[in-house]
């Protein structure tokens, strides 16, 4: 009796200790944190979800046609205020033909390169630089000169890059294995045998870089319309990179690790989901020659490339017409039809144009343009990656060891493609806050499963998730992130998926409807980069130059 | 009471390897290569575990005062530890004996505890009961403090507040054993207030532990510090051992009051023998007031602009009668502005020119400073010059760090500048270097000076450069490519690690 009592009481007494024990472990560990001062607990940051003016674009998605309440004359409008609408914009006006309009459905101009700006930083919202240029284009050189991003050329005539516009350095590190490595290709803790494998690959770049089709033009240029037409090398469009990496035999996780990279960085889809001709063109188009950097160097702004759209339409500000949606284009009788639908005021006004340029993406000229004008199915073959990017300030930014904090940040076996640091540009000395630009395109659900996902997500979540990412690089990132701004992108760029360069479907949706409407966008290109941009829209506007130059003469 | 003596094993074994850890992680930090420190720290404390237990015998009688009084010193020993460590390795030149010292001293106090405690209870309980309870109380002690210590210990209190605490902790048991003990009521009396006096030792170094950390950071310079601040952007630390002075910026040492006239001179007169008319002086850097010193010394010079980034800095020395004194009240010159603004961005938006610019940076040491030695600044300095206009550029130790040294010589070289390197020598620093630059090269001049160090004869030793302080480097440093901060941290790095 009183043995098993004694047993009882030892059971007793061991529970109560144990949980004594952890009470006195648990107040220990309390005690400090509330020692410490309140701001090292986590806060939340401040910040939200940034409006990305999806709601009124859905207006024409829902068959919302405006009535207009009077009807105006219009030489030429330009349908789209992005890079490559502003650029015809640009090229007009250049050319002296100054009686348009550019229409934007966004409160700012600029589309996928449109930037935020904080009391720390101008920050981009997507787009934010632009490689060194091909010395073939003629054209982009010509503006960059005439915007001093070029200064000026040496005596073997190779342009100058503007200093305080060449990114500085240090441009990119890699969080790999537990360290910061210096450039993004896995080289810290990559065995021999991988690491041969990665160099098999650049050389097969080098190989492609200065290959010329039977046509005699380079298999891989930019634009790509001015790549050689040889079908030895088109048909590299017909399966995908991860494809033709498997066929070279190049298995190595860390290489096709960072190609699936930097086909997300570019096009925001996978190896599987990329031809292997957009894998290829993302390395080997790029043949660059400047007096003062590399031939990989890139232009960089804090805001982005909003710095270009700015050179685009700073004497355009008086053409450029924000807030308006349009929600139809129709011929009627030899003219061309626009309403212009204004969200702020709910004012409709019809335009009656000789010429129009669609600078719109396809997915939304399917709902402005007739059905007798053109054939909508040809415009399934689009297909859009959505992304989220979200812009952070930090202040005091720790990290584990490694390479500074540098232009482009990436972490290794992250779904997101890091974050760029907005500052970096800054030519000041001290700084202790950043605004570090995070993208995140989203490569694991269908398109649209994916856009539906993203919409429906909150913004605490996305929070958590970015933090999430970030923690591993950064001991202690939610003591250091004073506020995050998330935006998101349900059509962020066209996805270059295998059979579509090359296409019939993109073929047909680039061709001008009745002589009247031309179309510039850089779904037509096929991959979605500034020079894209700026040659679609050059070359819409040339296309009526060209009509407007044979009326006069006639 | 049972339960009272048990919970006691368990804060005992917690404390326990609380103190080994904050060894091995002071040593870690103090000696580096922690491999070796944590295994030796550890090696020695279970040893000196090994010796008490054994001691542990000699004990015959009065067990519970004796561990009274072993938990009192354990948390003499354990909780003053890491503050031993930290202050001896400023004094000490055997380190490493002392610091195992203090382990063993701790490990043997730590490894009476048990013994004593089994021996204490050994009527009030079964022996395997006893044996069992003691043992996996202490070793959940242990996993305790194995999982407290990197994970909230020493991130959020650091190692000096963590060993006052536990210190605290074994002080307390001391006091509660006592209630135990059957003792004259004065022995108990004595017990209770060392237990309190211990507590109150360890609260007064908790409270102040700030203060100490500083004190024994001040320790490792040499010399005494009579200021010390911090300012939005860095660390200042003025010194003084006798007559000299020095100034510290983030640790690095940026003059010695014995030696400084002979960089100063260095750095100012050969531009002003070669450009003796100058009378409007641009100073980028140089927030100490002592090139402007100079620089008021020469006749003819109307007005001095000086770009310092640090308002901190330059209030100190204009002033603190020490630094006043020091720079001979340069900074409170009406000859001269102060404009308080970081030097690329102030220079990009400048409109005037100057006569002759002194540069006077920090070494680029990091990407940040690197900026300041580009060919994008260097063409922005040419800019702000007048066309018969030079300047003088600090250039680190061409011995040193020579291609750090010439590639700053061929950066400004490349933006159009004419250059003359010269160097000199100063004790504090070793031999160092400076680049002249010129839009138009104009002969050396002489005139007489109230200089110690620099004159025209000591120009011709200053412009040779014998082979050990030579480089056909032909790299040059620019904002998308800045080679110099590689190539100085290389150079430098040779050095540093021999210390």
């Amino acid at each position: 009796m009183s043995g098993r009592d004694t047993h009882t009481c030892n059971s007793l007494s061991r529970r109560d200790f144990i949980k004594r024990s952890l009470l006195t472990a648990s107040a220990l560990s309390l005690v400090p944190l509330a020692s410490t001062t309140s701001c090292s607990q986590p806060h939340a940051p401040t910040g939200g979800m940034v409006n990305d003016n999806s709601g009124t674009g859905h207006l024409i998605r829902q068959g919302f046609k405006g009535k207009p309440a009077k009807v105006v004359d219009l030489p030429v409008a330009i349908v789209g205020g992005g890079v490559s609408g502003l650029s015809a914009a640009w090229h007009l006006n250049k050319h002296k033909l100054s009686d348009f309009l550019v229409f934007d459905l966004a409160a700012k101009e600029g589309g996928n390169a449109v930037s935020g700006s904080n009391t720390i930083s101008s920050f981009p919202w997507a787009a934010h630089y632009l490689p060194i240029v091909n010395n073939s284009n003629t054209g982009l050189i010509r503006f960059l000169e005439q915007q001093n991003i070029i200064t000026g050329f040496d005596e073997a005539g190779l342009p100058i890059y503007n200093d305080y516009y060449l990114c500085f350095d240090p441009e990119e590190r890699l969080f790999i294995n537990g360290h910061w490595q210096d450039g993004l290709v896995p080289s810290f803790g990559v065995p021999e045998q991988e690491k041969e494998q990665i160099a098999a690959f650049f050389k097969l770049v080098e190989d492609y870089k200065h290959k010329t089709g039977s046509d005699g033009k380079p298999v891989f240029e930019i634009p790509i319309s001015q790549s050689s037409q040889d079908t030895e090398f088109r048909d590299l469009d017909k399966q995908s990179f991860h494809d033709f990496l498997l066929a070279k035999t190049w298995d190595s996780p860390y290489l096709l690790w960072y190609l699936n990279y930097c086909c997300k960085d570019d096009y925001g889809s996978t190896l599987q989901d990329t031809s292997a001709y957009a894998g290829l063109h993302y390395f080997c188009a790029r043949r660059a020659k400047a007096a003062n950097a590399e031939s990989s160097a890139v232009l960089t702004w804090p805001e982005g490339n909003a710095f270009l759209v700015n050179s685009l339409s700073k004497e355009l500000k008086s053409k450029i017409r924000t807030n308006q949606l349009i929600t139809s284009v129709n011929l009627v009788n030899d003219k061309v039809e626009i309403v212009a639908y204004h969200a702020l005021t709910q004012e409709c006004i019809a335009y009656r144009c000789e010429q129009v340029i669609l600078a719109t993406p396809q997915y939304i000229n399917r709902y402005l343009l007739p059905p007798e004008l053109h054939d909508s199915s040809a415009l399934q073959a689009f297909e859009y990656s959505p992304w989220m990017v979200a812009n952070i300030t930090v202040t005091g930014l720790t990290q584990y060891k490694g390479e500074p904090l540098s232009w482009d940040n990436v972490l290794y076996h992250s779904k997101s493609l890091g974050y760029v640091n907005a500052c970096h540009q800054h030519l000041n000395r001290y700084e202790d806050s950043y605004v570090l630009t995070y993208y995140l395109p989203l490569t694991d659900l269908p398109s649209k499963q994916a856009r539906h996902a993203i919409m429906e997500k909150p913004y605490e979540s996305w929070v958590q998730e970015i933090l999430a990412d970030l923690r591993p690089a950064h001991p202690n990132i939610e003591r250091m992130v004073t506020n995050i701004d998330v935006r998101l992108w349900g059509h962020g760029m066209i996805k270059p998926k295998p059979g579509f360069i090359f296409g019939k479907e993109k073929e047909q949706a680039a061709e001008p409807l009745a002589g009247k409407i031309y179309k510039a966008h850089t779904d037509l290109a096929g991959i979605s980069i500034f020079e894209e941009a700026f040659a679609q829209g050059i070359g819409a506007a040339n296309a009526i130059l060209k009509l407007h130059a044979e009326t006069a003469g006639a | 009471m049972r339960f009272v003596f048990l919970f006691s094993v368990f804060v005992v074994a917690t404390c326990g390897l609380i103190y080994e850890l904050v060894a091995s992680t002071a040593a870690s930090y103090l000696l580096g290569d922690s491999v070796t420190q944590f295994s030796t720290v550890i090696g020695v404390y279970l040893f000196a575990m090994g010796v008490g237990s054994y001691l542990s015998k000699y004990f015959k009688s009065d067990l519970l005062k004796t561990f009274i009084i072993v938990e009192l010193l354990v948390g003499v020993f354990g909780g003053l530890s890491s503050t031993m460590l930290f202050i001896g390795f400023n004094f000490i030149s055997s380190f490493q004996f002392f610091l195992y010292l203090v382990v063993f001293i701790i490990g043997t106090l730590v490894g009476l505890e048990i013994p004593l405690m089994l021996r204490i209870l050994k009527d009030r309980f079964s022996f395997d009961d006893l044996v069992a309870k003691i043992f996996s109380f202490d070793y959940v002690g242990a996993l305790l403090a194995s999982l407290l210590f990197p994970l909230v210990l020493v991130p959020f209190l650091g190692l000096l507040k963590t060993s006052y605490l536990f210190g605290m902790f074994n002080a307390a048991i001391a006091y509660f054993m006592v209630d135990y003990l059957r003792a004259a009521k004065k022995v108990k009396v004595m017990l209770k207030s060392s237990s309190v006096a211990v507590v109150l030792l360890l609260c007064g170094c908790f409270a102040a532990s700030e203060s100490i950390l500083s004190w024994s950071e001040s320790l490792a310079y040499q010399e005494k510090i009579i200021i010390s601040k911090s300012s939005k952007y860095q660390r200042i630390i003025v010194t003084r051992s006798n007559d000299d002075i020095r100034l510290y910026l983030n640790g690095n040492l940026q003059f010695s009051s014995r030696d400084e006239y002979r960089y100063h001179e260095s750095l100012v007169y050969p531009a002003l023998f070669k450009n003796p008319k100058a009378r409007n002086v641009l100073v980028l850097g140089g927030g100490d007031g002592l090139a402007v010193r100079e620089l008021l010394k020469w006749k003819g010079i109307e007005h001095i602009t000086l770009v310092d980034l640090d308002h901190d800095m330059i209030e100190l020395f204009k002033q603190n009668p020490l630094l006043t004194d020091l720079n001979s009240n340069s900074l409170n010159n009406p000859k001269l502005s102060i404009i308080n603004q970081d030097a690329f961005i102030w220079l990009k938006q400048n409109s005037g020119k100057f006569d002759l610019a002194i540069v006077d940076f920090p070494d680029p040491s990091n990407y940040s400073v690197g900026k300041l030695y580009t060919t994008a600044f260097y063409k922005l300095l040419y800019d702000a010059l007048g066309e018969q206009g030079s300047a003088v550029v600090q250039s680190t130790s061409p011995f040193f760090a020579s291609k750090s040294f010439w590639c700053i010589n061929n950066t400004i070289q490349s933006t159009g500048f004419k250059t003359t390197p010269y160097h000199s020598y100063v004790p504090s620093f070793g031999e160092w270097g400076y680049v002249l630059c010129e839009k138009h090269p104009s002969p050396m001049t002489d005139h007489p000076v109230n200089t110690r160090f620099f004159n025209r004869i000591t120009w011709n030793s200053m412009t040779d450069f014998p082979e050990d302080m030579r480089s056909d480097t032909q790299e040059k440093n620019k904002l998308n490519n800045q080679v110099l901060v590689s190539l100085f941290e290389h150079e430098w790095s040779r050095y540093t690690h021999l210390q």
